[in-house]
């Protein structure tokens, strides 16, 4: 998969993911050991400001309507919103190194557990996504959503409601529903793929 | 002057459809139905992976208003990818509005589950598809309570919706619609082995009685697994040709051509009829409601 932020970007998370404490979010976020309620609460905290700046600049998407024109304009309009206010987002602003390193622990210790051999089916069985990530871009509205195993979504941590956890390829993203916006995302998320 | 553009290019295409339609019908008389259309029956149609805005989609939307005028059905459940590609209100129009609109017309009304291709927000908040702003919800008609779901995001708060609105219910028939097969002899994509995991246990528990999904483009029937009926049904727009490898747990199959079901429910049978795009009739027949299984009798 292509990367929107380069080498340089891939060897921080590359030292990140090895627990090297580096940072490019704020002193909290050290990839010192954590346990997962710390983790939790500051994947929550990290979510909930995000959603408190959306809603401060872009409101709350409109009910459902019968207009076609209301519906697909209100998410877009949202979108154009929000990539204003958050103008000069970085990757790791939410997924944090020490969350982002939990997460990827999660994902793999769920992917050697008892349900590690539905999981890698399932993951064989979606159709596959294969695109260029940007934070605060829309995901593009003509590629398909990749389904996420359950078993995977009940190792990570509950997200607010607004928010969702995405598998694209090995990357784990962090999409905005509402507005369609990839507000983070954590680079090989999953373990390399085994080869058979 | 490119609103006018639009007006003309809308008028053009409601005189197109429309004008098919009729001579849909009058060329179709005599048409061949399965079912038994009792009166006060539960009676729907069946269509998934349908939203390309492809004429093959439009085909297949004329011969379902074809059997309508004949059946009667007046509700449709969406087995997800309801809408491929983008999602403006062009899209929405011509993968929907367009193809279905002398069913709307009609009073039809959708339902619609949330497949990959699908925008989880746009679809749930566009109210013809009567999702009231939710990728998953329940509905009942008659003696039947429906449950759709969203396999593409099966999390924790979603099955404990699932539970908690299975306990709850007190239908004779229980029906879930989802996007991602549990069971499938599909080359394409197969079943979903660790969805099968989390929601057969639920199936088994609550006595789920039939299940309806896509993804898969062509039709399978499969034999009832655990005592419940499985139906996969993605071909309603695209379709895969020689897609399957037969297995053991195939009842029958068809990917040949694009197809849509019709479902009739009365008192304790369910009769179903599968159709070509042409009108040919692939698949029919008729299952008893079965009995709880004896873990969701020991549950009750």
């Amino acid at each position: 998969m292509k990367r929107a932020w380069g080498a340089t970007g891939l060897a921080l998370a590359m030292l990140a993911s090895l627990g090297v404490g580096i940072s490019y979010g704020d002193a909290t976020s050290q990839s010192k050991p954590a346990s997962a309620k710390d983790v939790a609460t500051e994947l929550q905290a990290r979510a909930q400001q995000y959603l408190d700046l959306r809603k401060q600049f872009a409101g709350t998407p409109p009910k459902s309507t019968d207009s076609p024109e209301v519906v697909a304009g209100s998410q877009r309009a949202l979108g154009n919103k929000i990539q204003v206010a958050r103008a000069g987002a970085k990757q790791g602003e939410v997924f944090t190194p020490r969350v982002a390193n939990y997460l990827r622990k999660r994902l793999a210790s769920a992917l050697k557990g008892a349900h590690g051999k539905q999981i890698h089916s399932s993951l064989r069985s979606a159709e596959p996504v294969n695109i260029e990530l940007h934070i605060n871009q829309n995901y593009p509205e003509n590629v398909p959503l990749q389904s996420t195993p359950p078993s995977l979504l009940l190792t990570l941590p509950q997200l607010p409601d607004g928010l969702e956890y995405r598998l694209l390829g090995r990357e784990l993203v962090l999409r905005d529903m509402e507005a369609n916006i990839v507000v983070d995302y954590i680079p090989n998320a999953l373990p390399t793929a085994k080869t058979k | 002057m490119k609103h006018r553009k639009s007006t003309q290019w809308l008028i053009i295409s409601l005189v197109f459809v429309t004008t098919l339609v009729q001579a849909q019908v009058a060329a179709k008389p005599n048409l061949t139905i399965k079912l038994p259309l009792q009166k006060n029956s539960v009676r729907f149609a069946v269509i998934g992976d349908s939203g390309t805005g492809d004429k093959e989609q439009y085909e297949v939307a004329r011969e379902m208003e074809t059997y309508r005028q004949a059946v009667e059905f007046d509700f449709v459940i969406m087995l997800g990818d309801n809408i491929y590609g983008g999602h403006s209100a062009r899209d929405l129009s011509q993968k929907f509005e367009l193809p279905y609109k002398p069913l709307l017309d009609a009073g039809v009304k959708f339902y619609a589950s949330l497949g990959n291709h699908d925008d989880p927000d746009i679809e749930s908040r566009y109210r013809p598809f009567n999702m009231n702003g939710e990728r998953y919800y329940t509905f009942k008609r008659g003696d039947t309570q429906f449950y759709a779901l969203d396999s593409t995001y099966m999390d924790a708060k979603q099955l404990t919706w699932f539970e908690k609105n299975l306990q709850n219910a007190s239908a004779p028939w229980k029906i879930s619609f989802f996007h991602h097969p549990l069971y499938n002899d599909g080359k394409m994509h197969g079943p979903d082995m660790d969805l099968r995991s989390r929601l057969v246990p639920f199936f088994q528990l609550y006595g789920m009685n039939a299940v309806f999904s896509g993804h898969e483009h062509a039709y399978e029937r499969i034999k009832p697994e655990d005592n419940v009926y499985y139906f996969i049904l993605g071909n309603s727009g695209k379709l895969v040709h020689n897609d399957f490898h037969r297995s053991e747990k195939m009842e029958t199959s068809f990917d040949r051509d694009r197809t849509f079901m019709l479902v009739e429910i009365v008192e304790d049978s369910l009769y179903f009829q599968t159709i070509s795009r042409s009108g040919e009739t692939i698949d029919s027949g008729q299952i008893a409601r079965q009995a709880a299984s004896v873990k969701a009798a020991g549950a009750k």
